[in-house]
């Protein structure tokens, strides 16, 4: 699974060079390329209307031919600082938009964007479905028409469009919208590649839809399994559509966005896509002063949600597995992981526990991991990781690992109390 | 002709039920949501403190409710639909609790529902989605509790109605159990074909679909047949407020923010002949008490305008 640093809030594409050194001085290895930061929606909405005064080159909605212009600095700065861009995206109309009349500027600026991805190797393209002005009866018409016009330039450019989950405008209510009924975005998919004739077509996630729309992220992605290549990371309230860093949007404690389905859903289908980290308006709202600093956090958040996903990625990378707590942690591993990776025991500092037993795990003193095989992982089954870490390190422990169950396949409905 | 109808919780009280119902006769409603569960509420079960209401023998409980059921008799008051208490199961609340929400209360409730002449009773689905990891596995467990009920429904002749819930995780809310038409319109037809009958049918509840952004439309397509009973209410998107319909803007237009076209859309494309009910008690209490009939009124007038539009399609 790649992460992908969205730089909308972060390059400016006219003057890149900052925005660029921010995302990769914080250790992403890759950024999608959106065609929004150089065409807005509220671009879009004038289009055909805007004045040429004052301006000295035409904007990507009158040429979309000037899109490679527009990004050259961008794609130049992201080749110095080795950062690989897999993923471009196309403008969005607004929820909103009065323009019902620009399909054939999107396909212009769809074709545009594909050629784009194949002068720069990139595999992959998200295209949103076309909404405005379209009825329900029509839906599936218009788009398979546009998505099969689109499929011969993709070919060429041996790039997969991506289709991606939109919400409706309802007089100011973002309710659901085209394709986010992900058994019928599933079966659009299927018959987009059945008529290309090959795996052309493939799945966006948005998440921050999927949270407005109330949705459970986790039935939508195990709805569109392998279809899904991508997945997009943004927060929000629920109401307005925001793109904001993973985890800050909470309420007493909380998170507002179901971070738990979506972990649990990405998991159960072994997605192993782009998981791209859109938060545009974080960035913006932080100034380019403390900008390194959130770019370096938004990577280990980003990071910490692969983890989630792919936390059974660490517990095969060892033939034997020691726990390290005798607490709900590891009551929860042995829910969960226990019969597929059983541990050898668990070891705990509570004296009163040793020799005990604990969900049919010998419990141990810490002393015990020193007899452990060398390629045995000790697994932290406990919030108090760095502490805990530190006491393993200082006793010559090798192979820490750290073990968490706030996103777990399946809860017991109680806690222990007292352990 | 299609009927209105409203629930009994603020309208109908115990001490005179059958004033409540002339009161809701009088407003323009022809039919009754009765609020079963009122008398053991959502709020006391997730406190753990049940009341005893339902330890009553079942004659007793007949005996209370005969002054409700004759004066809706008496009013022209036909009670359409009734609410189980609910939850019928509470995470964390111990076997003792949930057995006797289970082995008595739903019992119970389908008897009062049956002595109402009552053909539908909702129920709400189990919430356990977080905890067992899954939707499926979710409603694995209610269609254990539904297995439970349909053989009782099948003799009683009344159909158990499951309908679309919400969940919240910091205050957002997100869906809960049976937002999904198509996997709730299987599952219908698949019950139903075991018992032979029409054991289960749907609720759908317009508040808990603008909250979880539904596509009323589309569900309700989906639904077809299959839907029995409305909820109907709006709210801010927000938060369940149970309020009367086209209440609630969010733009300067000041268009309604709820998809009140989509569900006529829905109801006439699907030939919905039911009740239009409506589940706004806290209108009741959010009007001023020497309102309430007036309030009751544009209620149920909002009613007859959703049937009117709706029959004029039907017709056409």
């Amino acid at each position: 699974m790649d992460i992908v640093c969205s730089p909308a809030g972060i390059v400016n594409p006219g003057c890149p060079g900052q925005g660029v050194m921010d995302i990769a001085n914080a250790g992403f290895d890759c950024v999608s390329l959106e065609a929004g930061m150089c065409c807005s929606g509220f671009e879009l909405e004038q289009a055909g209307h805007m004045s040429k005064e004052g301006r000295d080159r035409a904007l990507i909605l009158e040429d979309p031919s000037m899109l490679r212009e527009y990004f050259r600095k961008m794609i130049d700065a992201c080749r110095t600082r080795h950062l690989q861009i897999p993923i471009v995206r196309t403008p969005d109309l607004l929820r909103d938009t009065g323009r019902t009349d620009l399909e054939n500027l999107l396909i212009r600026i769809g074709e545009a964007c594909i050629g784009l991805c194949g002068e720069i190797g990139c595999g992959f393209i998200v295209i949103p479905p076309l909404f405005a002005g379209i009825s329900s009866a029509d839906i599936w018409k218009v788009n398979r028409a546009y998505y099969r016009y689109l499929a011969a330039a993709a070919r060429r450019n041996n790039v997969m469009i991506l289709l991606e989950n939109q919400c409706r405008d309802l007089n100011g209510h973002l309710v659901r919208g085209v394709c986010s009924n992900s058994t019928a975005a599933a079966e659009w998919v299927d018959a987009l590649n059945r008529e290309a004739q090959e795996e052309r077509f493939g799945f966006c996630m948005d998440v921050g839809v999927c949270s407005l729309c109330g949705q459970d992220m986790h039935e939508f992605a195990v709805t569109m399994g392998r279809r899904m290549k991508a997945a997009a990371l943004r927060d929000c309230d629920g109401h307005h559509e925001d793109s904001l860093l993973p985890f800050t949007c909470a309420h007493h404690g909380q998170p507002q966005t179901d971070w738990l389905s979506l972990i649990r859903g990405l998991r159960e289908i072994g997605f192993d896509g782009k998981l791209i980290l859109r938060m545009a308006d974080t960035a913006a709202s932080f100034s380019p002063l403390l900008r390194p600093a959130l770019l370096m956090f938004a990577r280990a958040t980003a990071e910490y949600i692969r983890w989630q996903v792919e936390i059974e990625n660490l517990l095969k990378r060892y033939p034997f597995i020691v726990l390290f707590g005798a607490g709900n942690m590891c009551r929860n591993y042995m829910k969960c992981y226990g019969e597929k990776y059983p541990p050898l025991f668990t070891c705990d500092n509570n004296q009163a526990m040793w020799g005990t037993q604990f969900c049919g795990l010998e419990v141990k003193p810490p002393e015990a991991l020193k007899t452990i095989p060398r390629d045995c992982g000790v697994f932290v089954c406990n919030i108090y990781y760095r502490e805990i870490e530190r006491q393993l390190q200082d006793m010559g422990i090798r192979n820490i690992e750290f073990f968490n169950d706030e996103y777990m396949p399946s809860f017991y409905f109680d806690r222990l109390k007292g352990v | 002709m299609l009927q209105v109808g409203v629930q009994t919780r603020n309208a109908v009280q115990d001490r005179d039920p059958a004033a409540g119902f002339r009161m809701l006769k009088n407003a323009g409603f022809s039919c009754a949501d009765f609020s079963l569960n009122g008398y053991l509420t959502n709020t006391s079960l997730y406190r753990m403190q049940p009341n005893d209401f339902f330890d009553r023998p079942e004659e007793e409980l007949y005996r209370f409710f005969t002054p409700h059921k004759e004066g809706a008799a008496a009013a022209g008051i036909r009670i359409h639909q009734m609410h189980m208490p609910y939850p019928n199961y509470v995470p964390g609340g111990g076997r003792e609790l949930n057995e006797y929400l289970w082995k008595i209360v739903a019992p119970k409730s389908m008897k009062i529902c049956a002595f109402f002449d009552c053909p539908y009773i909702v129920v709400h689905g189990l919430k356990l989605a977080r905890q067992l990891g899954s939707e499926e596995a979710e409603w694995e467990q209610t269609e254990r509790f539904l297995h439970f009920l349909a053989p009782m429904a099948k003799e009683l002749g009344i159909t158990v109605c499951v309908e679309n819930l919400y969940s919240s995780t910091g205050g957002h809310i997100i869906e809960g159990p049976c937002c999904n038409a198509g996997k709730a319109a299987e599952r219908i037809d698949r019950l139903n074909d075991q018992y032979g009958a029409e054991v289960l049918g749907f609720c759908f509840d317009t508040g808990h679909a603008n909250l979880t952004g539904l596509d009323f439309e589309d569900f309700i397509r989906t639904l077809d047949f299959r839907l029995k009973v409305l909820h109907i209410h709006d709210n801010d998107g927000m938060g369940d407020l149970h309020q009367i319909p086209f209440t609630f803007s969010k733009t300067r237009e000041n268009r309604s923010s709820t998809d009140w076209d989509g569900f006529l859309r829905g109801l006439c494309a699907v030939g919905y002949d039911g009740v239009f009910s409506f589940e706004t008690a806290p209108v009741l209490t959010a009007f001023p008490d020497e309102m309430k009939e007036e309030v009751l009124a544009f209620i149920a007038k909002t009613g007859m305008y959703f049937a009117g539009r709706t029959e004029r399609t039907l017709d056409a």
